[in-house]
């Protein structure tokens, strides 16, 4: 925990209307500014208490905070500073650790993941029943069970797409782990839609996990291995833009030269490789290929690890406002977390479901026929809670919806129940 | 040294009194004149060593106004406090000594093409009347009330002690706002012996619509002020018995005409004119006056009540004032009978109370007052009777002009 | 912990829940100040009530064991005024926050004390009103705060005040009795006096507060001008032509500087200072005004003018300005926000007052200001690493509003006394004017428990009678004005 960082802080409480943790509880220490200051704290001299351990805990890593500070603060690196604290010193207890200790060494891995989803297929079928007594076992079980989706057939990507048209570019994809085991019609409508606008498309094979999901959990060690792996396998693709379709691996994946920055020599092959949101890299890009008309009514939720964390909020709307037909609605308190946040869905139930049904109902306020976000946690977070309150939300990936109206596919493409994509 | 020449002592013009110096019924011994603050706090002094009861008044327009003083042993009368001590037309702010007639300040500001924007009822109403009694007219729907636009105030306690709060700043939040507090305080906390306002430009233009009053035209010209014509004023007079009332809008600005004919249209009112009717920003009576307080919302509702309660009692009361910011004043023939008041005054208080609405007898002739409650309840009855108990523990300053322990 | 707060602490949760109450070290001291980070104190206990029948319980509690309570929102006050008492309990109403009713017929929302300032606009913005004050921190500030401090804003040149906008308060009295303050009630206005009372007098726990029909025409004016003298040459004449802005802001260089470093905001380049005019209200007359404030910005030296009539542009115009407190963390380590009000005639002298100040510390001051109505925010920066730069810094700080007084103005503008401008008090006030007062304080607080040591220097008990003292005012008596 860097005291110059904190020391930035001037305490005006701009933040606090950001944050999620604030929203619910209304409490000091669970809001930016409370945490900086437990922070502050500690590095004078108090211990690492339970109690400080669990308001870090609370917190969802949305980065909502950050555009919100007028003085700058880097809170985004100040809570991966202490999170790494925390693991380190913070003694949690067996069954704490059991649980962190068997995400972590599920989620990052996809053929662990691939693995994972029949057992959660048996859950959803068996979820009526078994749910009370997950919720009793452990409410984080029965978020996991509630959470996942219907485990999609698998989509073979090829390891090379060639361009629709004139070549603009060649670009890289990252596949992602969850993204890719539960939602490879994302990916396969990343590259359709990346080949369609020109863009020679390299998927490496083999992919591993970009590190995200560890450095939010204060795991940089275990980052920086998945960092370094990834970086090497779009060294070796040939290519020096990589686009990313998820929101929380774009974010992390563009930081790599702090996370090695240990490491002059890695930080140096970090800096040398483009890491780009897929909307943001197509707004620059410019659209080329045909728009058809898709008319629907679009709800585009900001997923925060692309809006707070990047910066990226105008792009994707440009790109579904360029639809004809399409109507974008915005969502009231757009700007407040969905409760998905990585891990923390997992690690936080009571407070992840409450922050999704907060985001359930304002979502379903505006009355769209979809909801799009880059995010499969998000949209994976969002519809289960419209679930509990017997709601369904058809959802879809920014990449759907652009991929459909360029290959003219039809609305229901999209709104169809049991589309097994998020 | 008794207390008349203590009195004499304090170096302010004092001299008896006489018979026309009676306050609604309570004839004072001395009547004292003082020309500064410094003056009015010596006069003060010298009545607190000797425990005189103390009436200030200033030119005289509302002295039946409240409950009549239990006792009066000296009038202060700030007739000579009448000097505008500044004028910082840069700043849009007035400094004026309390016995300043509102017409005479009116008429300094107007050179400097400044206005204090509150209408007053009263002809002769001095500043620091207005300020006692809370009087307020038609633009209080823009501007608001007095205690409004009043940003500083020096007071004389009691005990002759000077205080002032507030500055000659617009904006300022140092301590208390002691001028709040003695604005509708009618003489019972102590003398106001300055007053500081913020003033407004003149407006470049204004102009009046008119509309006979129905129901329609009440609700029409109401809905003004959810409009974004930004009307300065929404009044209507329902002279009642069978006469056909009016409702009046006013606009203030270069573009007031314009604004006014957009108003008419959607009131189905005349077309504009620069000067206002004749009962404009004055009350419908003086000897029996009631003020009615509502929600903007409960008008309508208000109207009804009162002429049910008036139905019920068989009197035929005037009404007159603000549609939107829904303070309305009634007048009752002064030779309305003490049991007709008796039943009005509780049934409308009551239909009013049901919608969070308020009814205060500012008037009333002396035989019916002594059966009415003028005030009704109030949710800080008791905190007012605490603020009073503390400025003037002898309870000599006006006392029993706001009853119930107020 | 006294046998006192040792009892509070077992029996608070249970009439508010365990969740509601924080007695561990560590928590509480995140609560150890508000947006004023200079004075700290840890409070003993803090409560979160979600009622006001809680808040009237704890309040009761505390007078029956003689404990000291402060009052909370959203701790983005900048003058200490919810400091806590180390000895007492914090009552931090961030839990009430609920919009009770917005009910447009009426133009009045009924909101409770923890809701935003922005959130009532919001709340209000479907039926066409929206709230008039707006703080610069009025997206996390919150409306019980806003009543404690009377709290301004850009457009309380044309809109007042939230005493303006405030028409009646539920209170939970310092004894614990639940009443309500009202416009429409007969008697002394106990509301009026209560707001800006900064919590000495009770808690809000109920506000019902009047919405302002959202204007045909609002048109925003950004000129540049090369110094701050021409800026306020041209404020004074925009005032002299009789037009009565929604609001009228001026920054200087360094206060654009910062803004410029945290939001880049795009002010004109080589600006000495920018003024943002805002007019608003029916078209026709805005555009007229408008003509005229543009040919006086003109007349007056602005080199560049930019208008704005779209929510977006207007957005872009004010982010700067918006911004400029916490910005100024951007080119300074450290530093101290003023509030200050002069008559607006007297800014020219006053701004070079304080310039020459600067210069004689050596200490950088960054100007923000409500020209409009001569409310300055001299924001004095230094580094609190350098030995002696904080007390050059308070020094200055504390010149300034010497400066202030001697021109007729006050020691807050909108920021409130609280803890860290008592001491001024006596600078501006007499004994007499500050025992006056403390019968106020008296009436509702006889024991003097609810935010002791705000506000007042030297607070009386109530027991002891105020004496009558004689004597020249105090700055009659220095020689820096002949009479107030």
């Amino acid at each position: 925990m860097d005291p110059e960082l904190i020391r930035d802080c001037v305490h005006c409480g701009f933040c606090l209307p950001a944050c999620p943790t604030y929203a619910l509880w209304g409490e000091e220490m669970d809001s930016p500014r409370g945490r900086i200051h437990l922070m502050k704290q500690h590095v004078e001299g108090t211990a690492l208490t339970p109690e400080m351990a669990g308001h870090f805990d609370a917190c969802l890593g949305c980065m909502a905070c950050v555009p919100a500070c007028p003085s700058g603060v880097r809170y985004d690196r100040l809570i991966e500073q202490t999170r790494a604290e925390v693991e380190r010193s913070h003694p949690r207890s067996p069954a704490d650790r059991a649980f962190r200790a068997a995400v972590f060494s599920m989620f990052p891995y996809p053929r662990r993941l691939r693995a994972m989803r029949l057992p959660l297929r048996l859950g959803r079928r068996l979820g009526p029943r078994l749910q009370p007594l997950l919720e009793r076992l452990d409410p984080r079980l029965a978020a996991l069970v509630a959470l996942a989706p219907p485990a999609p057939r698998r989509v073979r990507l090829p390891g090379r797409v060639a361009a629709r048209g004139r070549r603009r570019a060649t670009v890289g994809v990252l596949t992602g782990c969850v993204q890719g085991e539960f939602f490879p019609g994302v990916n396969a409508a990343t590259v359709r839609v990346l080949a369609l606008e020109g863009c020679d498309v390299v998927i490496p094979p083999a992919q591993g996990c970009c590190g995200a999901l560890s450095v939010h959990s204060g795991r940089p060690q275990e980052a920086a291995r998945f960092a370094r792996r990834t970086i090497e396998t779009f060294e070796r693709a040939g290519v020096d833009t990589v686009v990313v379709n998820a929101a929380g691996c774009g974010s992390s994946t563009k930081e790599y030269a702090d996370l090695l920055s240990g490491d002059p020599a890695w930080a140096g092959r970090a800096r040398a490789l483009r890491f780009a949101d897929l909307a943001e890299y197509l707004a620059e890009l410019g659209p080329a290929a045909e728009r058809r008309p898709l008319p629907i009514t679009v709800a585009y939720h900001d997923a925060c690890h692309l809006a707070h964390a990047q910066g990226v909020r105008a792009q994707p709307r440009t790109l579904l406002a360029g639809i004809p037909g399409l109507r974008l609605r915005e969502i009231p308190e757009g700007a407040m977390c969905c409760g998905s946040a990585g891990t923390y869905n997992l690690f936080q139930p009571v407070a992840a479901r409450e922050l999704g049904d907060r985001k359930a109902a304002q979502v379903l306020t505006v009355a769209a026929d979809l909801l799009v976000s880059a995010n499969p946690g998000c949209t994976m977070q969002i519809a289960s809670a419209a679930r509990r309150r017997g709601e369904r939300i058809a959802v879809a990936h920014t990449a759907e919806v652009l991929d459909a109206s360029l290959r003219g596919l039809p609305p229901s493409a999209l709104l169809a129940p049991g589309r097994s994509t998020p | 040294m008794n207390a008349g020449e203590a009195l004499a002592a304090s170096g302010v013009t004092v001299r008896a009194a006489g018979p026309g110096d009676a306050v609604a019924g309570a004839s004072p011994r001395w009547v004292a004149l003082p020309a500064t603050t410094a003056e009015v706090a010596a006069v003060m002094g010298a009545a607190a060593e000797h425990g005189l009861a103390v009436v200030p008044v200033g030119g005289g327009t509302k002295l039946g106004w409240g409950d009549p003083p239990e006792r009066c042993d000296l009038l202060l009368d700030t007739r000579r406090l009448n000097r505008v001590l500044e004028h910082a037309a840069g700043d849009l702010v007035v400094r004026a000594q309390a016995g300043v007639t509102m017409r005479a300040l009116a008429g300094t500001l107007g050179t400097a093409g400044q206005e204090l924007a509150l209408d007053v009822p009263h002809e002769g109403a001095t500043v620091g009347g207005t300020l006692a009694a809370a009087t307020a007219g038609p633009r209080r729907l823009r501007y608001g009330t007095a205690r409004d636009l009043l940003i500083g105030v020096t007071v004389v306690l009691a005990d002759g002690t000077t205080a002032r709060s507030g500055g000659k700043v617009v904006k300022n939040v140092a301590g208390y706002d002691l001028g709040k507090l003695f604005t509708g305080s009618l003489g019972t906390l102590g003398v106001v012996a300055e007053a500081t306002f913020r003033l407004h430009p003149l407006p470049a233009a204004r102009a009046w619509i008119t509309a006979d009053a129905d129901a329609g035209t009440i609700g029409a010209v109401a809905a003004l002020a959810g409009s974004q014509l930004e009307p300065s004023a929404l009044e209507a007079d329902l002279p009642g018995a069978g006469a056909p009332g009016t409702v009046a809008a006013l606009f203030e600005g270069a573009a007031a005409d314009e604004r006014a004919k957009a108003a008419a249209e959607l009131v189905g009112a005349g077309a504009p004119a620069a000067e206002p009717p004749a009962w404009w920003g004055r009350l419908p009576g003086e000897e029996f006056l009631l003020e009615l307080r509502v929600l903007p919302a409960a008008v309508p509702g208000a109207l009804e009540a009162v002429a049910r309660a008036a139905e019920a009692a068989d009197l035929r009361p005037r009404l007159r004032g603000s549609v939107a910011s829904a303070v309305l004043h009634l007048a009752l023939p002064a030779d309305t009978p003490a049991r007709a008041a008796e039943a009005f005054v509780p049934a409308l208080r009551a239909a009013l109370a049901a919608h969070g609405g308020r009814l205060v007898v500012w008037t009333a002739p002396r035989e019916v007052a002594a059966r009415l409650d003028r005030w009704g309840p109030a949710g800080a009855a008791t905190l007012m009777g605490r603020v009073k108990e503390r400025f003037d523990p002898g309870g000599r300053m006006s006392p029993g002009r706001l009853r119930s322990g107020r | 912990m006294t046998p006192a707060l040792a009892e509070l602490s077992g029996l608070l949760p249970s009439l508010l829940g365990p969740d509601a109450v924080i007695t561990d070290p560590v928590r509480l001291r995140t609560y150890e100040c508000d947006g004023l980070t200079y004075h700290r104190a840890t409070p003993a206990i803090v409560v979160l009530p979600e009622t006001a029948e809680q808040v009237a319980a704890v309040v009761t509690e505390c007078v029956r064991t003689g404990t000291p309570f402060v009052a909370r929102g959203s701790g983005t006050g900048l003058s200490g005024g919810a400091l806590p008492r180390t000895d007492g309990v914090l009552i931090v109403t961030s839990r009430m926050r609920r919009v009770l009713s917005v009910d447009a017929g009426n133009r009045r929302a009924v909101v409770e004390p923890g809701v935003t300032n922005l959130a009532i606009t919001e709340a209000a913005r479907p039926y066409g009103y929206y709230y008039a004050p707006d703080p610069s921190s009025q997206q996390i500030c919150s409306i019980g705060g806003n009543v404690a401090e009377n709290s301004g804003g850009a457009h309380c040149l044309k809109y007042g005040f939230t005493v303006n906008h405030v028409l009646a308060v539920e209170l939970v009295t310092p004894d614990g009795e639940i009443v309500w303050l009202d416009t429409m009630d007969p008697g002394y206005d106990l509301l009026g006096a209560f707001i800006g009372s900064e919590g000495t007098l009770g808690i809000a726990t109920k506000i019902v507060v009047r919405l302002t029909r959202a204007p045909e025409v609002v048109t925003t004016l950004l000129a540049a001008f090369p110094d701050v003298e021409s800026g306020g040459v041209a404020v004074s004449a925009i005032i002299a032509a009789g037009i009565v802005p929604a609001a009228i802001e001026m920054m200087d260089a360094l206060a654009i500087e910062a803004a410029e470093a945290a939001v880049r905001c795009d002010y004109p380049a080589g600006a000495g200072a920018v003024l943002i005019v805002e007019l608003d209200g029916p078209g026709a007359e805005v555009a007229g005004q408008f003509a005229r404030v543009e040919a006086i910005c003109r007349d007056s030296g602005a080199f560049e003018l930019r208008v704005a009539d779209d929510p977006d542009r207007r957005a872009a115009i004010w982010k700067g300005r918006r911004s400029a407190f916490a910005a100024v963390g951007r080119i300074s380590p450290a530093y101290l926000v003023q509030d200050g009000v002069v008559p607006r005639t007297a800014l020219p002298a006053v701004l070079a007052g304080i310039e020459e100040l600067s210069a004689r510390y050596g200490v950088r001051v960054a100007n923000v200001f409500h020209a409009g109505d001569g409310n300055l925010h001299p924001l004095v920066l230094f580094d609190d690493r350098e030995e002696g730069a904080g007390e050059r810094a308070e020094q200055v700080s504390a010149e300034i509003l010497d400066l202030c007084l001697a021109h007729g103005g006050s020691i807050t503008g909108e920021h409130g006394v609280g803890v860290d401008k008592s001491r001024y008090m006596p600078k501006m006030f007499t004994a007499e004017d500050l025992d006056t007062m403390q019968l106020v304080r008296c009436a509702f607080d006889p024991r003097g428990l609810s935010n002791p040591g705000k506000i007042f220097p030297t607070p009386r008990l109530c027991g002891e009678a105020p004496g009558v003292r004689k004597g020249p005012h105090p700055l009659v008596a220095s020689g820096e004005v002949d009479l107030f």
